[in-house]
């Protein structure tokens, strides 16, 4: 989220100062007469470094893609069965060593 | 009795009825496609203050637009690693959702930054 918007608002200030530029090239177009064809280099540069920085923010900022398969890693469902009727509690089990290396998480 | 409870939060959905039944994760499902949305939007919103800028009137901005929708479906494909069925279901949420949505918000800050940059 930090860096990604960063790169985001730092494209939009890019943007804006290439308006601002804009708007400042036709009123020297007013004073000398003439007609709008289009915005100076600078300006263009401006508008190609803009929208590729906001671009790169537009792909990281909102998020990750997660994964929809139900059988890879990171969409494992461990779920405890939770009928009480077939749970046992008092059995001869606390007498064995204890395994600590079970994956469950 | 005891009650059996579901706690289980990655509801399964099928597609078909076949021998093997594809099921796929829909509320990841559901935050891809939301992901997607966000940044159509935004890049339909920078799409829109560029085509003011550079002066674009009528049929030229929204060819403009569809060039800008195309590059964002590009750089979304190349998020999901050209992998798309592992995130998606098809290829049509990636390449289509979202795109006449984004319009409404292209022509909205096109007309805004053409405004205030050629007639103001």
């Amino acid at each position: 989220m930090g860096v990604g918007f960063i790169v985001g608002v730092v494209g939009v200030l890019i943007l804006s100062h290439a308006a601002y530029s804009t708007i400042q090239y036709r009123s020297l177009l007013k004073i000398t007469g003439e007609e709008f064809s289009g915005p100076p280099i600078n300006v263009l540069v401006e508008l190609i470094a803009g929208p590729v920085l906001c671009l790169w923010a537009a792909l990281t900022v909102p998020g990750k893609f997660l994964s929809i398969l139900p059988h890879s890693d990171e969409n494992r469902v461990v779920t405890l069965p939770a009928n009480l009727d077939f749970m046992i509690f008092n059995h001869r089990g606390k007498a064995f060593p204890l395994e600590l290396d079970l994956k469950v998480y | 009795m005891a009650v059996h409870e579901d706690s289980n939060p990655h509801k399964k959905k099928s597609s078909d009825a076949l021998d093997e039944i594809p099921t796929f994760n829909v509320e990841n499902m559901q935050n891809n496609t939301r992901v997607i949305n966000y940044s159509r939007t935004f890049m339909s919103i920078i799409g829109g203050v560029i085509a003011g800028i550079l002066g674009f009137t009528g049929l030229m901005g929204f060819i403009f637009y569809f060039l800008v929708m195309a590059i964002t479906t590009v750089g979304l494909a190349a998020k999901t690693g050209f992998a798309v069925h592992s995130y998606f279901d098809s290829w049509n949420r990636i390449v289509l959702d979202g795109i006449l949505g984004g319009l409404l918000s292209f022509v909205l800050f096109w007309t805004f930054a053409y405004d205030i940059v050629h007639i103001f």
